[in-house]
C-alpha cells in the first residue's frame, strides 16, 4: 500500500514536471513575440487602442482564474459538484472571452492591421497566439468536465488539476500581453 | 489546508489580482509619464507572482513538496 502511494505521487510528480516543462517551453514563444513588440515599436501605442476592452478581457480573465482555483480546491476535497459547477463557470467565461476578442477586439483592429504596421503586428501575433491557447484551454476544460460527469477523478485527480493549471498560464500570459497591447505607451 | 481556508485563500488572491488590475490601468490613464513601463512591468511580475504561487501552486515542483493532494 505504502508502495503504491509512493508510486502515485512519483507519477504525479514527473506528470507536473513534465506540464511545467511544456508550459516554459511554450512561454518563451510569446516572450519573443513580446520582445518583437517592444523591438518593432518601443513603447509607442496607438491612441485607437481600446483600453476599456482591455480591461474587461483581463477581469474576465481573472474571474475566470478565480473560478478554475475554486473547481481546483474542490476536486482536492472530493467536492465533484462545486469542482463541475466551478469548471463549467470557468469555461463560460473563457468561450465569453474568446468571442469578445473575435467579434470587438479583432475588428476594431483592423484599423492598424498588418502589414501596415508593426504594432498591428504584434497585437494580431499576441492576441491570436494567445486566443489559440485559450481555445485549447477550453477544450481541455471541457474534457475534465465530463471526466467529472462521469465520476472519473476519485482517486486521483491530476488530470483535472493538470488542465486547471494549464488555464492558469493562459491567464498568466495575458498578465504580460495586456500591458504590453494596451497599457504602455 | 481546510477547503474553507483555501477558498478564503483564493478569494484573497483575487482581491490582491482584481487591485493590482486597477493600479495598472491608472497608472496607464494617468500618464505617469517615463516611469509607467518600469511602473507596469513591476504590477505585472507581482501579478504572476501572485498566480504561480497560488493559483498554479508552482512550490510542489519541489519533490518534497508534490504528491495527489490537489
Amino acid at each position: 500500500m505504502t508502495t503504491a502511494i509512493a508510486t502515485l505521487k512519483y507519477q504525479i510528480y514527473n506528470r507536473r514536471l513534465g506540464l511545467w516543462l511544456f508550459m516554459l517551453s511554450d512561454s518563451m514563444v510569446f516572450l519573443a513575440l513580446l520582445a518583437a513588440r517592444y523591438y518593432m515599436q518601443g513603447t509607442h501605442r496607438p491612441p485607437e487602442v481600446n483600453q476599456t476592452l482591455g480591461l474587461f478581457l483581463t477581469c474576465l480573465l481573472l474571474a475566470s482564474s478565480f473560478c478554475a482555483n475554486r473547481a481546483d480546491v474542490s476536486i482536492a476535497h472530493g467536492d465533484r459538484a462545486a469542482f463541475l459547477r466551478n469548471l463549467a463557470a470557468t469555461i463560460v467565461l473563457g468561450v465569453m472571452f474568446l468571442l469578445l476578442v473575435a467579434t470587438i477586439e479583432w475588428p476594431e483592429a483592423l484599423h492598424y492591421a498588418p502589414p501596415s504596421t508593426g504594432f498591428g503586428t504584434a497585437l494580431f501575433s499576441l492576441t491570436g497566439l494567445h486566443a489559440t491557447h485559450v481555445l485549447s484551454g477550453i477544450i481541455v476544460l471541457l474534457f475534465a468536465l465530463f471526466k467529472g460527469w462521469r465520476g472519473g477523478y476519485a482517486q486521483d485527480h491530476w488530470g483535472a488539476e493538470g488542465s486547471i493549471i494549464y488555464w492558469h498560464f493562459v491567464d498568466l500570459v495575458w498578465v504580460f500581453v495586456y500591458p504590453t497591447l494596451y497599457l504602455v505607451g | 489546508m481546510e477547503q474553507a481556508a483555501q477558498l478564503s485563500l483564493g478569494a484573497r488572491v483575487l482581491i490582491g489580482l482584481a487591485v493590482l488590475t486597477g493600479a495598472e490601468f491608472w497608472v496607464a490613464v494617468s500618464g505617469v509619464g517615463g516611469a509607467s513601463f518600469v511602473l507596469l512591468a513591476l504590477i505585472a511580475l507581482a501579478k504572476a507572482a501572485l498566480i504561480l504561487e497560488y493559483f498554479m501552486h508552482v512550490g510542489k515542483l519541489s519533490p518534497s513538496e508534490s504528491g495527489g493532494d490537489g
